[in-house]
């Protein structure tokens, strides 16, 4: 062992390469190339769909590009059906979401990461074993729950039953193991409030993990399916991706305006993904670690 | 540091830790401690009782009555009705055939690409980009865009095929369940991917280097290391991996409203069909629970095979 740690650069021999059999590593260019364009190559095919006229998708041979691409086709599905509305409806629900999961997530982490208390480990078994309790479980009473209080299609019945994630308490709880505790106890000794402490001191070291956190509750929220559907019924109170089998049911000919719809909610989370992959990866690394 | 005369106890040397302080007695600065816990742990109380374990509570009672109006107590009559109906049990054997083979596919996928991927390939960070673009893509843009690629009239599948002198198929007719795996397959190979990229990342370089002294091959190391060494990953993604496939609602709803007939009926659907369609909500509410019991039962035999002492 010598202490040059860290050799630039040096070749992993965990994967395949050349030693394995000759040409391997080229090989592995092209299947990670083809699979990697299987996998883009339909959401790009729904772009080219999303403006194609009424009679390419209508001819009975699929083409492969529009002839001219019908930029029209974008004023055409907001006047299908109030997707602008549908979209806002997405966008406040997972907002709402994404902001109590940051409020809420890293304090409850930070009491397991910090604190000793008599029935910390049960309180913690009992919030982490809701990770295993599946939705359809829970649907049901939920639904009975806020049909009672009067909370189906309503914001805070599509909010309400995601505010915190068992997930995110687990994921910050590990990170905030690692914060060193010398600030937060020289604050203390000094007066300040446990409120300051954590939301002054011990909250804005975990930034890396908070954007993990929020990017991940967001874009799941934006995706999410099942609960909008059996919470709202009304028009007003759709989110965009329960609108979007409706309207491929009410005019399933007209794939175009599906496809266009779709973009709606594929473009901007695409565009996020694409902006933040760094933060993805990450976070879906750390799902994987425990 | 005058501020220190109005903490009340630090006359002990050593500031005092929270995680640390394991003392018996009861300091006032140790019960403050406590209640600061508390006081913060509050809010998270209240929501995962009110919205997790309450209405779990909730749909244990009603699984043990005919249903939410004017319920009559039928002791174990809805499970014993689940456990031997031919429904529940084609629904339930279909979600695990769906769940094998979307993981089999999966994994070796997502395997294969990790491996490829984890040997500094050029563009990898495009690669890895691509391929996980599916995973962060809605259920239901996947669902719709697939019914109208493999549709057998307007789709560009089968146009792809003719076009070639294949014949086209009806996918959603023929091969249902396949072709449900199938986009499956397309949509999670990415995030299987990452984990098995995490997973080979954990392994220290040094144990390569030592066997490489021992004149190991390329490929003895990777049978030798690789593949053990992988081994809680993979079963992190198996177990993930049922668990998540076990609660697959979108594609049947979406994709094949279950059909043709029941052949992609898969478990939580039937689930959906039993509360809404059929509105036998006591049944129902025992099927969730049987989910339940199955989904808790794999997971504490991952609690024991993996490693995940470490968590509490």
């Amino acid at each position: 062992m010598t202490l040059a740690a860290r050799p630039a650069r040096r070749r992993s021999h965990r994967g395949l390469d050349d030693r394995l059999f000759p040409g391997a590593t080229a090989v592995s260019y092209v299947v990670a190339i083809l699979l990697a364009l299987a996998c883009v190559i339909p959401l790009l095919y729904m772009i080219s769909l999303a403006f194609q006229s009424d009679a390419e998708v209508q001819g009975g041979t699929a083409v492969l590009l529009p002839s001219t691409w019908q930029w029209g086709n974008i004023a055409r599905v907001f006047d299908a059906a109030p997707f602008g509305r549908f979209l806002l409806n997405s966008l406040i629900v997972a907002g709402l979401i994404t902001i109590s999961h940051l409020v809420f997530d890293p304090m409850v982490g930070y009491v397991f990461a910090k604190f000793d208390f008599p029935l910390k480990g049960a309180i913690f078994t009992a919030i982490l074993a809701t990770m295993m309790i599946p939705f359809f479980v829970r649907m049901l009473p939920l639904y009975v729950m806020f049909s009672n209080a009067g909370w189906l299609n309503s914001y805070q019945g599509l909010v309400v039953p995601f505010l915190m994630d068992a997930f995110g308490i687990f994921l910050m709880r590990q990170y905030m193991i690692s914060v060193p505790n010398e600030l937060g106890e020289a604050a203390r000794v000094d007066g300040a409030s446990e409120w300051r402490i954590y939301w002054n001191i011990v909250l804005p070291q975990t930034k890396p993990a908070l954007a993990v956190l929020g990017l991940f509750s967001f874009v799941f929220q934006m995706n999410e399916f099942i609960w909008p559907l059996i919470a709202t019924s009304t028009e007003q109170m759709r989110v965009i991706t329960i609108a979007l089998p409706l309207f491929n049911k009410e005019s399933f000919t007209q794939w175009n305006l599906t496809a266009m719809a779709s973009l709606l909610l594929f473009v901007p989370i695409c565009a996020l993904f694409l902006f933040t992959q760094k933060y993805v990866v990450r976070g879906i690394a750390m799902s994987g670690i425990k | 540091m005058s501020l220190v005369d109005t903490v009340p106890v630090v006359d002990e040397g050593t500031p005092p830790s929270p995680t640390r302080r394991q003392g018996r007695r009861v300091t006032p600065l140790r019960r403050k401690q406590i209640i600061t816990a508390y006081l913060f742990l509050i809010p998270a109380v209240v929501f995962f009782v009110a919205m997790f374990f309450y209405p779990l509570f909730n749909e244990l009672l009603t699984s043990f009555t005919s249903g939410l109006t004017d319920p009559v107590p039928v002791g174990f009559d809805n499970y014993l009705r689940a456990l031997s109906d031919p429904v529940v049990i084609h629904s339930f054997l279909v979600t695990l055939e769906y769940a094998a083979g979307s993981l089999v596919g999966s994994i070796i996928i997502g395997l294969l690409l990790a491996l490829m991927l984890n040997q500094g390939l050029r563009g990898r960070v495009v690669l890895r980009t691509m391929i996980l673009v599916p995973y962060m893509t809605s259920i239901a843009i996947v669902g719709l865009l697939w019914r109208n690629i493999l549709d057998p009239s307007v789709g560009i599948l089968n146009t792809a095929l003719h076009a070639v002198g294949l014949p086209g198929q009806e996918w959603l007719n023929t091969a249902p369940l396949q072709t449900l795996i199938g986009i499956t397959v397309w949509q999670e190979s990415g995030y299987v991917m990452m984990l098995f990229l995490a997973g080979l990342q954990a392994i220290p370089e040094e144990v390569y280097e030592a066997s490489k002294i021992d004149g190991a091959g390329v490929w003895t190391r990777f049978r030798r290391i690789t593949v053990p060494l992988l081994a809680p990953t993979t079963f992190f993604v198996l177990l993930v991996g049922v668990i998540s496939s076990m609660q697959q609602f979108g594609l049947p709803y979406i994709v094949t409203n279950g059909g043709p007939g029941d052949a992609t009926s898969l478990f939580v659907f039937q689930v959906y069909q039993e509360t809404f369609t059929n509105q036998d909500i006591g049944y129902a509410s025992a099927m969730a629970f049987l989910l339940l019991i199955f989904i808790l039962i794999l997971s504490f035999i991952q609690m024991r095979i993996g490693r995940r002492k470490d968590l509490v």
